[in-house]
């Protein structure tokens, strides 16, 4: 009897071994009539082409995609998405970091260039997937039953950002608006009413937005997912439309506007956009060519495997296989290493013994031979980082105009330093006990490990090298007494502008400088700090962008040159492959965007 | 019988509450919390964060909040809708429950996992909902091909003591541990996923909804295409164990004197080892089966990241990561549920197999 079950298990999977082998049907168009929220509509239907829908497979990497709400969005793959079903008032191009007009095809700037007046497209379409196909969202039927198309208008916007900036949905960017809108962080901390943020609809098409300084990067932020529109019948519900509140993003419910809009959503699984016909096409936003982007949610290794299966179509590159790549006559010609706009550096501990000296921290910083570590310890043709805010930022100097500004590596001249100091305090190299501290992961430890043997090469020094689980890590580096002398950390993009990078990070109160924590201790009431936080206050309004460069380049000199605050070691680039019938462009902003993206198989 | 299930009951209930309670102290107890980023966020933010999730209120109101949303259920009054209906509330997903539906009026709620704060689209209850019938799925064919694979190798490694047989079978199932998934897994994907493309390489067959809330509802070639690797790769590993259990206990009770009693009445060899020999050896297998069983079908992470398999294994380790309360109190107490429950299965087995063991 056992054995009898066994033999009919042998069978059954070589069976399925054999039905697997087999492949798989093209999926055919099917032309349907719907009927959306009771109402018939007519739908256009364009003929498929020859050769089936246009579809490319990427992935996210482990884990569900956290959110695709545009309010509670943080990561690249929420963005991603967000991005694609929604888009700004103004719209960045993911691939060069330039500003074009999104949902607002022009906007007026006041005399005092606080209050921006925008003026929006009026032929975008509110979309949803209806299980078989896109269709566009409709208003309630009114008295004779007839109902119309609902169109993205200013009061959209102005509800998505006021529901961002609500304390009720604790959103985690709310701060980025709160940072330059009238009233929004007042109204985010419950010190003020919705009605008192500097956002207001005129009519359908007209939204006034106040904001706090005249700034450059106004536009930007305002252009942020943080600040898009979000559907409100749908969240609250109306005379026709079920509230689905929190729910409202789930596949089966989500609706959008942009060039495509959500499909399926599997969770934990995979995700698809799909082309939305009825976008309009902007002059800076054309009709997507691809009709589908599906994203599974892969390790970076099993993600790897399946693009050399051939089921994925473009691939992030595993560390422990860029060699194999850059050698292999086929794949090094798919691959591709492009600018992302993120910075890895050391901070130092300005109060902390030994570095508390500017010498020591510089010396520190110049004994990095920052080439080296890239050519033989991350090898995915990163650049080395000379200061803070990465090239490619408006406004952030770049290595062609600016090739001796910050910090280089030159081995003597850290000697030097070390040496100066040493004499005047009369101590040895072996007196000087300095810690450098990191996450808990293989590739810091790398990192760490090569510059812990740069510096005893180059000054003698030996640095104890030591980690923390990554949020046990964080709060270590925030308490004022515990945060060691030399710490790890990274920042990436949030709008492409040199004031995300250094201003937000490094003024009093900024990620890396909060009050009465630990890291930088640099603080309103030191002259050299008051000047530095003007000099970048009037960088932020500076309209000339030769002179505002400058101005960033003065400030990125004090940070990392002068006062030695930090050590810049290297800026990102996001190293993939992509199969030759892609034709597609590369993000530095983090998330990609599909709408010139193309296949030809 | 029933007194006796009753108090296993009770038993099982205060080390279920025990069980919670050390995990809220130490997950509590951990620097960190969910909401420290690189990006370090400002006071206001956090203050909203806090509030939403009732992280401002001290431990011990957090601790009584977490209990009473998991097991009181609770009766509430509907609104009524000027057309007829009762008005539902606005989904939320700090308000999620297991079980929630209405007669009339009157609208039944019971078991809040809370939110997840990693990922601000979903709640426990819908990781429960979507993962684990994955891992489920992966859990019991992992376990079948152990135990095919892993019990006639022992009974043959005990029954040809110290022949080829023997010593072929333990080879296997010391290759089977000291070969674990995460070599075993990429060399598998790497053949038949990349190379000879027989095999998906990652992936899973099946997709929600669940028959039963559990079972793919597309059980074919299409469902074992994908199921095949992961199932074989993690099932090796326990069918090594459990082919040495196997061995080892048979090899023993071949020993006893009943069985020389068998074999004295003239019973055939067969008889003797089939229905005397082999029923009394299973104890120690079985006894492996109950953790066994509760630690696949809430997945193994390591497998699940290879394969890519959307399953409960992630969250186990990412919940940690992240300090995301709410899911590290659901994945441990579904692991201790299925632990005691399988335990109280496995004794109910030895009674069966031990002529010798009564519960009364």
């Amino acid at each position: 009897m056992r054995s009898k079950g066994l033999a009919v298990i042998g069978l059954l999977v070589a069976a399925s071994m054999i039905l697997a082998a087999c492949g798989t049907a093209t999926p055919e168009t099917v032309i349907q009539t719907v009927v959306v929220e009771g109402t018939p509509m007519v739908v256009e239907v364009t003929a498929a082409a020859p050769a089936g829908p246009k579809m490319v497979t990427g992935s996210f990497g482990p884990g569900d995609v956290p959110t695709i709400d545009p309010g509670l969005s943080t990561d690249t793959s929420s963005t991603t998405i967000v991005n694609a079903t929604t888009i700004g008032l103004s719209y960045l191009y993911e691939s060069d970091a330039t500003l074009h007009p999104g949902a607002a095809q022009s906007w007026d700037i006041s005399e005092d260039g606080l209050v921006y007046t925008f003026k929006l497209f009026d032929n975008i379409p509110w979309v949803k997937w209806d299980g078989s196909q896109v269709v566009k969202v409709q208003t309630c039927p009114d008295e004779a039953g007839a109902t119309k198309d609902r169109m993205l208008t200013a009061y959209d916007f102005e509800y998505g950002i006021k529901r961002a900036l609500s304390p009720e949905l604790a959103s985690d960017y709310a701060y980025v608006l709160g940072f330059a809108i009238k009233g929004a962080n007042e109204y985010n901390a419950g010190e003020a009413t919705a009605d008192e943020v500097g956002v207001k609809a005129i009519d359908d098409t007209t939204l006034e937005v106040t904001f706090l300084e005249d700034a450059a990067y106004n536009i930007n932020i305002i252009g942020l997912w943080t600040a898009h529109a979000v559907p409100k019948w749908l969240i609250e519900g109306d005379d026709c439309t079920e509230a689905r509140g929190d729910r409202w993003t789930e596949p089966g419910f989500f609706q959008g506007y942009g060039p495509f809009t959500l499909k399926e959503w599997v969770h934990d699984s995979y995700i698809t956009i799909v082309k939305n016909p009825f976008w309009p096409g902007t002059p800076d936003i054309p009709m997507p060519k691809l009709d589908e982007v599906k994203h599974l949610m892969l390790d970076e290794v099993a993600e790897f495997a399946e693009y050399e299966a051939g089921n994925v179509d473009f691939s992030h590159v595993p560390l422990a296989d860029i060699e194999r790549v850059k050698a292999d006559p086929v794949l090094s010609a798919e691959y591709r290493s492009a600018p992302n706009l993120c910075t890895y550096y050391y901070g130092f501990n300005t109060k902390a013994p030994f570095v508390d000296d500017v010498r020591v921290r510089k010396a520190l910083s110049m004994a990095i031979d920052r080439q080296g570590l890239i050519d033989n310890v991350l090898k995915a043709g990163q650049e080395p980082a000379q200061w803070f805010s990465r090239p490619g930022l408006v406004a952030a100097p770049t290595m062609a105009d600016y090739p001796d500004l910050g910090i280089k590596y030159d081995a003597a001249g850290a000697k030097a330093l070390i040496d100066e100091y040493l004499a005047e305090k009369g101590i040895t190299a072996a007196d000087v006990d300095i810690t450098l501290m990191f996450n808990t992961s293989s590739g810091h430890q790398k990192i760490a490990e090569a510059i812990q043997q740069m510096w005893k090469t180059n000054l003698g020094l030996d640095i104890k090298v030591t980690n923390q689980e990554w949020k046990v890590f964080l709060e270590t580096i925030r308490d004022p007494v515990a945060t060691p002398q030399i710490y790890r950390l990274g920042w990436c993009v949030d709008y492409p502008d040199a004031n995300n990078f250094i201003r937000e990070v490094f003024i009093e109160g900024g990620s890396a400088n909060i009050k009465g924590g630990g890291g930088i201790s640099w603080g309103a009431g030191d002259p050299e700090y008051d000047a530095w936080a003007q000099l970048l206050l009037d960088a932020a309004k500076e309209r000339d962008p030769q002179k505002r460069t400058d101005m960033y380049a003065q400030a990125e000199e004090v940070l990392v040159d002068t006062y030695a605050a930090i050590a810049p070691i290297y800026w990102y680039t996001s190293s993939g492959v992509t199969k030759p019938y892609v034709t597609r462009s590369y993000a530095v902003t983090g998330h990609n965007e599909f709408v010139t993206w193309d296949v030809s198989k | 019988m029933g007194r006796y299930f009753v108090r296993r009951l009770l038993w099982m209930m205060l080390v279920l509450f025990v069980v919670s309670a050390i995990t809220f102290g130490l997950m509590h107890a951990v620097p960190g919390g969910p909401f420290s980023r690189e990006k370090a966020l400002p006071q206001e933010i956090l203050d909203n964060l806090n509030a939403r999730y009732h992280l401002d209120e001290p431990l011990v109101v957090q601790y009584a909040r977490y209990l009473y949303d998991v097991m009181i259920p609770r009766f509430s009054l509907l609104e009524k809708d000027p057309d007829g209906g009762y008005i539902k509330p606005i989904p939320s997903l700090v308000d999620d429950f297991v079980i929630r539906f209405n007669i009339g009026a009157v609208e039944f709620k019971w078991m809040n996992f809370g939110p997840s704060y990693a990922s601000r689209s979903r709640t426990v209850n819908d990781v429960f909902k979507q993962q684990l019938p994955v891992s489920f799925q992966l859990g019991m064919m992992s376990l079948g091909f152990a135990l095919l694979l892993g019990v006639p190798m022992g009974i043959l490694a005990a029954l040809k003591q110290n022949t080829i047989w023997d010593y072929l079978g333990m080879s296997v199932a010391i290759f089977g541990v000291s070969v674990p998934v995460i070599v075993l897994g990429p060399i598998l994907v790497w053949i038949f996923g990349v190379s000879l493309k027989w095999l998906p390489p990652t992936g899973w067959g099946s997709q929600p909804p669940y028959v039963l809330g559990l079972f793919p509802s597309n059980l074919g070639p299409e469902f074992f295409k994908y199921a095949i690797m992961p199932s074989v790769a993690l099932g090796l590993v326990s069918s090594a164990s459990i082919a040495r259990l196997t061995r080892a206990s048979l090899l023993q009770v071949i020993r006893e004197d009943y069985i020389r009693t068998a074999r004295a009445k003239g019973l055939m060899e067969r008889l003797v080892i089939t229905r005397h020999a082999l029923k009394n050896s299973l104890i120690p297998v079985v006894t492996i089966l109950g953790p066994l069983f509760a630690a696949l079908v809430t997945g193994t992470f390591i497998t699940e990241q290879i394969f890519g398999i959307p399953g409960m294994g992630k969250y186990f380790v990412t919940s940690i990561t992240n300090r995301d309360y709410p899911v590290i109190m659901g994945t441990i107490l579904l692991y201790a549920i299925l632990l005691v429950v399988a335990n109280v299965f496995v004794d109910l087995m030895y009674a069966y197999l031990d002529p010798r063991i009564r519960y009364d």
